[in-house]
């Protein structure tokens, strides 16, 4: 479902030219749950991005579905976003002014879908938030945070999960709970792609790829 | 909905820059709109004076017609006398009502030592003259009464009843003129033959003023006039508020070029404000961005924020200027050497729209360039921070 092709990512930092990807091949099956491990700089991230179509690869192809995305133009990459992608951060990244309800109908409101109120809260009570639909984000806890944005990559019904360190910003009882979270979507079939500096948690997952300066070696 | 009020959150987030930015614009449309009531209820009020006014033309000497603008609405004092011999040959005419002298001068009242402006006119003309004006207590109808305005006499204590002497010959204050609001109120009104004794020009006038039987006759009646006595200039009253608005003009063009400058200077406020705030929320805005935001939404949420502050500002603007007009108009009358009598800063909701609509569009104007640069973000460099 997912294929990269000698996927190469550079990038400028000041006058120096940095090689974050070196040349990625790779395929993702359906309802796969990765997870991808590796030192700090080794292209993670970068990966990552290339991965939800926030960034375009400096060479190679990217298909999802089929269909290759590398140049595809800005507004395409948009709605590829919107219907196929939901995006977990490390920092949760909530918008503070708006309430847990609020947060998690963002996307639809992106992708001008009418928003269904009580599938919403469905889902709310069904991670465990009962009760804090019309809390702002100060006032929830660092797991419950990151449950409203997993919340909020669910909610335009994506097919592909893109987990940034997830559990980066949470003690190791939230970090567990979350982990179960995003294997729980994926036994409803969705692909997770997780970045993650915990290698347990990485062990768990149906197959750990290691990246290391660019690429996945051997 | 949710746009909105994610730009009204994001306003909150930041109170105090946003309050500030606001009340910048609110004061320039409170200036904006206070100048533009004012413009407007000084051309109403210079409209609505010379319908009320009895007289058709002044007969004055020669000279500046400006001049002759301040003598009927300022009193100013020319140092040049028609005499009252002319009057005998505009009454003569056919077209013409009746004539009436005016004479305005500056007399010392020793008593007091002050310098009075005293107007003197024929007593039994006041209703044709003056036809707004409301005396408390009664016109003057002897040569040794006086009727005193409003504002001289409060300043001095003048009451009805009071003795007030000029060069030695003592007046009685008949009435005081109630409140009109104009430079009327500062005025001594006395018969003006008592002040033609007292300057001893029994038959001089500063100027005559005309009434004719139809208005239809005054083109007419002005040209033969012109012939009859020479040395002498015709000034219609629509002419002497042609003057006054002339003079007004370019106090107007000033005064809306210091508006509107103001408005410019609190747009770039908001230009800063909003710079600030998509700077600040960078990472936010990456975030949106990957969750399903396209560049026009982004461009589209941070112009809403623009707008609304500045509608808000605008808003507010129009309401400190509303709840301020009688401070405006006292410090006008005060700067102003001319103003119409009846209040010049009345809310009208067709200039209040307009200037909301014209900061709206400033405000607008001034979020373009913070969107568009918000809607340039990349939403990798804003994520990685």
């Amino acid at each position: 479902m997912i294929e990269l092709k000698g996927i190469e990512k550079t990038y400028l930092r000041g006058s120096e030219e940095v090689h974050a990807l070196k040349g990625i091949d790779m395929k993702i099956s359906k309802g796969e749950f990765i997870s991808i491990v590796g030192p700090s700089g080794s292209g993670k991230t970068s990966l990552l991005h290339v991965l939800g179509c926030l960034d375009r690869p400096s060479k190679g192809s990217l298909l999802i579905d089929g269909v290759a995305v590398e140049k595809m133009r800005e507004d395409e990459l948009v709605r590829i976003r919107r219907k196929k992608i939901g995006f977990v951060f490390q920092q949760f990244y909530l918008m503070p002014g708006l309430t847990v309800f609020d947060n998690i109908a963002l996307p639809l409101v992106f992708s001008r879908t009418a928003i269904d109120k009580e599938k919403i809260i469905g889902a709310i009570e069904l991670l465990g938030l009962k009760g804090r639909i019309e809390h702002y984000p100060k006032q929830l806890s660092g797991g419950e945070m990151q449950r409203v944005a997993i919340a909020r990559a669910l909610v335009n019904g994506p097919e592909i999960i893109l987990a940034d360190e997830p559990t980066g910003n949470l003690d190791s009882e939230n970090s567990e709970n979350i982990f179960e979270l995003l294997k729980s979507l994926h036994k409803n079939s969705l692909t997770v792609i997780m970045v993650t500096h915990n290698n347990d948690l990485a062990a768990r997952a149906d197959r750990t790829l290691l990246l290391k300066d660019g690429r996945f070696p051997g | 909905m949710v746009f909105l009020k994610l730009a009204i959150t994001n306003l909150r987030r930041h109170g105090t820059r946003s309050l500030l930015t606001a009340l910048g614009i609110a004061t320039s449309v409170a200036v904006l709109f206070s100048i533009l009531s004012f413009n407007k209820g000084f051309s109403k009020g210079l409209a609505r004076e010379l319908q009320r006014t009895g007289i058709h033309f002044m007969v004055v000497p020669s000279g500046c017609p400006h001049e002759v603008a301040s003598l009927v609405l300022h009193g100013s004092v020319i140092p040049k006398f028609l005499n009252t011999s002319v009057m005998e040959k505009i009454v003569s005419m056919k077209d013409v009502d009746f004539a009436t002298p005016i004479l305005v001068t500056q007399l010392p009242n020793a008593e007091k030592a002050r310098v009075d402006l005293v107007y003197g006119m024929e007593m039994s003309r006041l209703s044709a003259v003056k036809p707004y004006w409301e005396v408390d207590g009664k016109i003057p109808s002897a040569v040794n009464e006086l009727m005193a305005g409003s504002e001289i006499a409060s300043h001095n204590n003048i009451r009805k009843g009071d003795l007030l002497t000029y060069s030695g010959v003592s007046f009685k204050v008949s009435g005081i003129l109630k409140k009109t609001g104009s430079q009327d109120d500062a005025f001594i009104y006395m018969p003006v033959e008592a002040l033609q004794a007292i300057l001893k020009k029994p038959s001089g006038a500063t100027a005559i003023g005309v009434k004719v039987k139809t208005p239809e006759t005054l083109a007419k009646t002005t040209d033969e006039l012109a012939e009859i006595v020479p040395g002498i200039q015709v000034v219609t009253m629509n002419q002497v508020m042609s003057s006054i608005s002339n003079l007004a003009a370019s106090g107007k063009v000033l005064s809306l070029s210091i508006a509107i400058i103001t408005i410019l200077v609190s747009a770039v406020g908001v230009m800063n404000s909003m710079l600030m705030a998509v700077f600040e929320r960078t990472q936010e805005i990456g975030m949106m961005r990957a969750i399903g935001a396209s560049r026009a939404d982004i461009f589209r949420i941070i112009l809403k924020e623009a707008a609304i502050l500045t509608l808000f500002g605008g808003l507010s603007g129009i309401a400190f200027a509303v709840a301020g007009s009688d401070i405006i108009e006292k410090f006008v009358r005060k700067a102003m050497p001319y103003i119409p009598s009846g209040s010049m800063v009345d809310f009208d909701p067709v200039l209040a729209a307009a200037s909301l609509v014209f900061v709206s569009a400033v405000g607008i104007i001034s979020g373009l360039y913070p969107s568009w640069k918000a809607a340039k973000i990349s939403p990798i460099e804003a994520i990685k921070g």
